[in-house]
């Protein structure tokens, strides 16, 4: 695997773009990441991050605008029950995909990937 | 263990964990009687077990963080404690106090005790998390000097390292600010004032800066990371915790006939708070991604991250849902505010003194670290109480918001109590989690104990 300066730069600003798209620029964040992987070759440490970044992205969407709609549409907008669950669960559910790119942008600034046990090197 | 007096921090801990049970053993009492009204009523009525409670955890917290000091001060500035006798002396009268005021509140209806300490002759009684007599104040006072004076000489005649300077401008923060307390003005809206200055500035500002420095201590000893790279985070953390903090404070003077610029300042600035808290997130799982060394301390390694993700949830995230002004305007003073309360408390503080323990105690104890199988049973007793807070919190927080909903957002909202029976589900089980919490306690003390193969040393 080529690991050259400028791969090693693009997976940081995208482990950063991953982590501002779930926090201060939703949607923004994501285009950029789509541009930066059209810059990327296969087998590369930046494809590698910028792919997290879009799956993670993805998958944040499915679960915090797609789910909390779907808990909308089917509780009721003036039902109390509805806001219970969807107050706690998108704030924490948010929360954990928030602490996820916290990580993996720290694993990208050592140059590596992601690991099974978070623990090891 | 470097330096012998650094072993009365032992004291200080074994002090710190006895009064925690009793802390908690009040609050699950308090669970009961959310549901059970009369539950040992009036033996011990919920608003002594809340002022119990309450007192508990703070007195225990600044017994963690002496211990911390006393450990942590004389192997950073490099020589013995300026006076370890000092140490021991202040600690018996510090336990004495505490445990004095403790039985005074669950012995004599707080009126009386008032008379008996003569709050008469200076009032400073009455106030959550300040109920204490002024004799127990003033008392807090000589215990806060005593140790200020004794790790203050000790790194002053000593090494001065950041984390010992940031260590000791926190801990003499604690003590001015602790002053506040003795005003206690006639007029209500000032009174608050003065009550938030002890209490929100202590939490949100120079209690960050104490948590700062032992995390950064703690991650220094187990990752083998380089101190210059640790000192750059810590500066630019205790600034962003000053900045925001500070006029953060501001998030407490919305409704209570305050000016309404407060509502500005609060907000804007206090949105701001969560920003020290995630870097120190980001510090910590940058330290452990690049550390040097595999610790055997595994425990510790873990109550260290732990810190690093709990504080940021209790206190960044959900001090951030309830900071805006227009939000808080349906939430203050709900269910919401004691989840937030629980888990910021919790994840910080509570954590940051078990990540010094955990490190620490091993060493005092003359081992490394702690054997196998008493690591095993502590990193359970972090998972059982860590995800107990998080069911407690998110219990809270549901409670909260249908408590939000029925008593001030609906068409035609219901009375408080009203209320409250339609919460009940919520309190039992959050009672619930309270109990679990309360074993993975017992479990934790039990690890202190546990016997096992000794751990091997990966350095
Ligand atoms: C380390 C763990 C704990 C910490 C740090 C903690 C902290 C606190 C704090 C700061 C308050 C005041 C809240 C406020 O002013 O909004 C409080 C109140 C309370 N706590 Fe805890 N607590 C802990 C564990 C527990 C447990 C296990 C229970 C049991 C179910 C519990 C039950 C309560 C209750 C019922 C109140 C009174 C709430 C009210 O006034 O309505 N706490 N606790
Ligand atoms: C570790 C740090 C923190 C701790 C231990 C903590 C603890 C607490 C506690 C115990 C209360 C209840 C006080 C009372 O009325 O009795 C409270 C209230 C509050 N906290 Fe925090 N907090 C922390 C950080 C934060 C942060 C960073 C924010 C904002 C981003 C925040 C926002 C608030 C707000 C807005 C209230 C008032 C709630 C109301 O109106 O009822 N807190 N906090
Ligand atoms: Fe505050």
């Amino acid at each position: 695997m080529k690991t050259d300066e400028l791969q090693l730069k693009r997976a940081e600003i995208s482990t950063l773009l991953s982590l501002l798209n779930l926090t201060a620029l939703p949607v923004i964040g994501f285009v950029a990441l789509l541009f930066i992987y059209k810059k990327t070759e296969a087998n590369t440490i930046d494809r590698y991050y910028v792919m997290l970044g879009i799956t993670t992205n993805l998958i944040a969407a499915i679960a915090l605008v797609l789910v909390t709609g779907l808990m909308i549409l089917l509780g009721g907008f003036d039902s109390p029950w509805t806001w219970v669950y969807v107050i706690s669960y998108f704030v924490f559910v948010h929360a954990m995909f928030i602490l996820f790119a916290t990580w993996t942008m720290v694993r990208s600034w050592t140059g590596k990937k992601l690991t099974k046990s978070f623990l090891s090197k | 263990m470097k330096y012998e007096s650094q072993g009365i921090a032992k004291l200080y801990f074994i002090a710190a964990i006895a009064l925690f049970v009793g802390q908690i053993l009040f609050g699950v009492t308090m669970g009961l009687q959310y549901v059970m009204g009369d539950f040992l009523f009036p033996e011990i009525p919920f608003n002594v077990a809340r002022m119990v409670h309450t007192n508990l955890l703070i007195v225990w917290l600044l017994f963690g963080f002496m211990g911390s000091a006393y450990f942590l001060v004389p192997e950073e500035a490099e020589r013995e404690l300026y006076s370890p006798m000092l140490a021991k002396v202040m600690f018996w009268v510090f336990l004495t106090a505490g445990v004095l005021t403790i039985l005074g509140y669950l012995l004599v209806p707080y009126a009386r005790l008032a008379e008996i300490t003569m709050n008469d002759l200076l009032p400073t009684m009455g106030r959550e998390f300040l109920e204490q007599p002024t004799i127990t104040k003033i008392g807090i006072v000589i215990v806060a000097l005593a140790f200020i004076f004794n790790i203050g000489m000790t790194i002053l005649s000593g090494r001065k390292t950041v984390i010992n300077v940031v260590l000791l401008t926190g801990l003499v923060g604690l003590a001015v600010f602790f002053l506040f307390s003795f005003y206690n003005p006639d007029n209500l809206v000032l009174d608050k004032y003065f009550w938030w200055f002890v209490v929100h500035l202590w939490v949100e500002g120079v209690w960050e800066l104490i948590m700062a420095s032992l995390l950064a201590y703690v991650l220094i000893k187990v990752t083998g990371v380089d101190r210059e790279v640790i000192e750059k985070w810590l500066y630019i953390i205790i600034a962003m915790a000053l900045i925001s903090g500070l006029v953060g404070t501001g998030h407490h003077f919305f409704w209570i006939g305050t000016p309404d610029y407060w509502q500005w300042l609060g907000s804007i600035f206090s949105a701001l708070e969560p920003i020290p808290f995630f870097m120190m997130t980001l510090f910590a799982f940058n330290v452990v991604n690049k550390r040097r060394r595999d610790h055997p301390n595994k425990a510790a390694v873990l109550w260290a991250l732990g810190t690093a993700v709990m504080a940021f949830l209790g206190a960044g995230v959900w001090g951030f849902l309830h900071t805006l002004a227009p939000v808080n305007f349906y939430t203050h003073g709900t269910q919401i505010t004691a989840a937030h309360g629980h888990m910021a408390f919790y994840g910080a503080y509570v954590m940051v003194v078990l990540t010094m323990i955990s490190y620490s105690m091993p060493l005092m104890r003359g081992q490394k670290a702690a054997n196998v199988n008493a690591q095993k049973h502590e990193i359970r007793s972090f998972w059982i109480m860590t995800i107990s807070m998080v069911f407690i919190t998110l219990l809270l927080t549901g409670a909260g918001i249908m408590q939000v909903y029925l008593q001030r957002y609906a068409a035609d909202p219901l009375p408080f109590m009203v209320v409250q029976d339609r919460l009940a589900h919520f309190y039992w089980a959050r009672e619930v989690a309270g109990i679990t919490f309360l074993y993975g306690l017992f479990l934790y003390i039990y690890s202190f104990f546990a016997k096992g193969e000794e751990v091997a040393d990966v350095e």
